[in-house]
C-alpha cells in the first residue's frame, strides 16, 4: 500500500497528473479509504466509496494507524513523528495486545522513532509512515511499514568513500548491523532497531536502491537471524523498510 | 545537583513521556548546560528521568553523550548518575553505549542510582575487574587502594591503576584521606 502510494505521488510529480485506481474490489477500496490513502492526493478513485461503506473509525482502533506523512523538513517532520507515536501509544494497549507488555509499547516507540528520522535525515524527500496488525493462520502479525522516495541507502554513502561495500546489499546490512552514519561519525538508528527486533524476535525487510536485506529473527528462537540479501532488483527511488512482530 | 528531565522538557513545551529526535536533545542538552553554570568541581549531576518513558539513540546522542564527554574535559569536571531510568532508556543507551565504543578508540559508562538488567549500577562495558570494584563500592563507599586490591585479587599498582581508569570515567570519585587517597562511590 505505502508501495503504491509513493508510485503513485512519483507519477504526479512526473506528470502533473494522478494515476486512477479502478476496478477495486470493495474491502480493498474500503482498506485504503480506512487508511487514509487517498488523502494525500496522489491517486484519484474511478468510482468513489459510498459513506455508507467506509469503514468505522475509531480514535482507539485496535488494528491500524493511519498513513502518515513524515516531512522532510525538520520541525513539521518532529511534529509529524511525535504525533504517530501519540496515536500509537494511545491505541497500543489494543494493536499489540498478542505482544503486551509496557517494554514492548517502548521499545516500538523507540522503533517508530529511529527509522522515521531517517526520512528527514538521510532520504532528502519526505515519505509516509502506518501500522497495521492482522491475523494469518492463527499467527497474529504486527507490521510497521516506513518508505519515502528519497535518494536511498546506498547513494546517501556515495560522500563518504571510506564506507566501502562489495554490493549495495552488503552495504544495507552494513547500515543495519554497524552503527555507520552518511552524516556523522557515528549513527546508532538502525542497529538500535535492529537490536529491539531481534530482542522481540520479529523480522525486518529493508530495501534501498536495487538491493534488499530481509533478516528473520523469528525464524529462530535464540542467535542471530536468517539474513537473505539480494542485488539487481528493479530500481527502487528511496528506501522502504517493513519491520514485523508474530504473536 | 539535581536535574528533573521531565520538569526541563515541560519548560521547553516539548511532548511527554518521550524524548526523541536529535534537536530535541539539542534543546535539552543546551537548557541542563545552562543549570550546570554553577556547579563546583566534583559534583554529582544527578539526572532525574522520572517520568520519562522512552529516550531514543538520537537524544542519547546529543543530550546524553555529550553531557558524559563534558563531564570529563570541561571545566569544572563533574559526575553524571541518572535516576530511574526505565528499561527502555536502559536498552537504549546500553545499544548507544556499544556502538559508541566499536567505532572509537574510547568508552562511555555512567552510573545508575538502582541495580540495573546487567546486574550491577552502570551503563556502559567495563571489564570484570572494574565491574568488582564499583559494586565493591556500592556496598563500602569509600575503599582504600590495598582493599580493592584485595578484593579482586591484584596487585595495589593494578588495583589502582583500574581504580584511575574509573575516575578518568568519571564512574568513581577520589578523595583525600590523610596523607593519601581514597576511593567513593557517586
Amino acid at each position: 500500500m505505502i508501495g503504491l502510494l509513493l508510485l503513485g505521488r512519483t507519477y504526479l510529480r512526473n506528470t502533473g497528473q494522478k494515476l486512477t485506481l479502478a476496478g477495486m474490489q470493495q474491502p480493498i477500496h474500503q482498506y485504503l479509504s480506512r487508511m487514509d490513502f487517498f488523502k494525500w492526493g496522489c491517486f484519484a478513485e474511478a468510482v468513489e466509496l459510498d459513506k455508507s461503506k467506509q469503514l468505522k473509525r475509531s480514535s482507539f482502533s485496535n488494528r491500524v494507524v493511519e498513513i502518515t506523512e513524515i516531512p522532510n523538513r525538520e520541525r513539521e517532520s518532529i511534529a509529524a513523528i511525535t504525533g504517530i507515536i501519540a496515536v500509537f501509544r494511545k491505541r497500543a494497549e489494543h494493536i499489540l495486545k498478542y505482544w503486551m507488555a509496557d517494554s514492548t509499547v517502548d521499545y516500538f516507540v523507540t522503533v517508530i522513532s529511529e527509522v522515521c528520522q531517517n526520512i528527514f535525515e538521510h532520504s532528502m524527500d519526505s515519505g509516509y509512515c502506518a501500522v497495521q496488525t492482522y491475523s494469518l493462520a492463527g499467527e497474529h502479525v504486527l507490521r510497521l511499514v516506513i518508505a519515502d522516495s528519497g535518494i536511498g541507502i546506498p547513494r546517501s554513502f556515495s560522500a563518504k568513500p571510506e564506507i566501502v561495500a562489495e554490493s549495495n546489499a552488503r552495504l544495507v546490512e552494513m547500515a543495519l548491523t554497524t552503527p555507520i552514519s552518511s552524516k556523522r561519525k557515528a549513527g546508532y538508528g538502525l542497529c538500535q532497531v535492529n537490536a529491539i527486533v531481534e530482542k522481540l524476535r520479529g523480522s525486518i525487510f529493508l530495501r534501498s536502491a536495487d538491493s534488499s536485506v530481509a533478516v528473520l529473527y523469528n525464524r529462530k528462537r535464540v542467535g542471530p537471524g536468517q539474513v537473505f540479501l539480494k542485488n539487481g532488483l528493479t530500481g527502487f527511488p528511496g528506501t522502504q523498510i517493513s519491520i514485523s512482530l508474530f504473536g | 545537583m539535581r536535574v528533573e528531565i521531565k520538569k526541563i522538557a515541560k519548560d521547553l513545551k516539548i511532548a511527554l513521556p518521550d524524548l526523541i529526535t536529535r534537536p530535541v536533545g539539542r534543546k535539552m542538552y543546551e537548557r541542563v548546560k545552562k543549570q550546570l553554570s554553577v556547579i563546583h568541581e566534583d559534583e554529582v549531576v544527578l539526572l532525574d528521568f522520572e517520568g520519562i518513558k522512552v529516550v531514543d539513540s538520537s537524544f542519547i546522542d546529543e543530550f546524553l553523550l555529550r553531557l558524559i564527554m563534558d563531564s570529563r574535559s570541561s571545566n569544572p569536571a563533574f559526575f553524571i548518575k541518572l535516576q530511574s531510568i526505565s528499561d527502555a532508556i536502559e536498552i537504549n543507551c546500553e545499544s548507544v553505549f556499544s556502538s559508541f565504543r566499536r567505532l572509537s578508540e574510547d568508552r562511555v559508562a555512567v552510573i545508575t542510582d538502582r541495580i540495573i538488567g546487567n546486574n550491577s549500577v552502570y551503563l556502559g562495558s567495563l571489564s570484570k575487574p572494574e565491574r568488582d570494584i564499583i559494586d565493591y563500592l556500592r556496598v563500602n563507599k569509600t575503599v582504600r587502594v590495598p582493599e580493592i586490591a584485595h578484593y579482586i585479587g591484584k596487585s595495589e599498582p593494578e588495583s589502582e591503576e583500574l581504580a584511575e581508569v574509573l575516575l578518568a570515567l568519571r564512574l568513581i570519585r577520589r578523595q583525600k584521606d590523610g596523607g593519601n587517597f581514597c576511593y567513593a562511590s557517586l
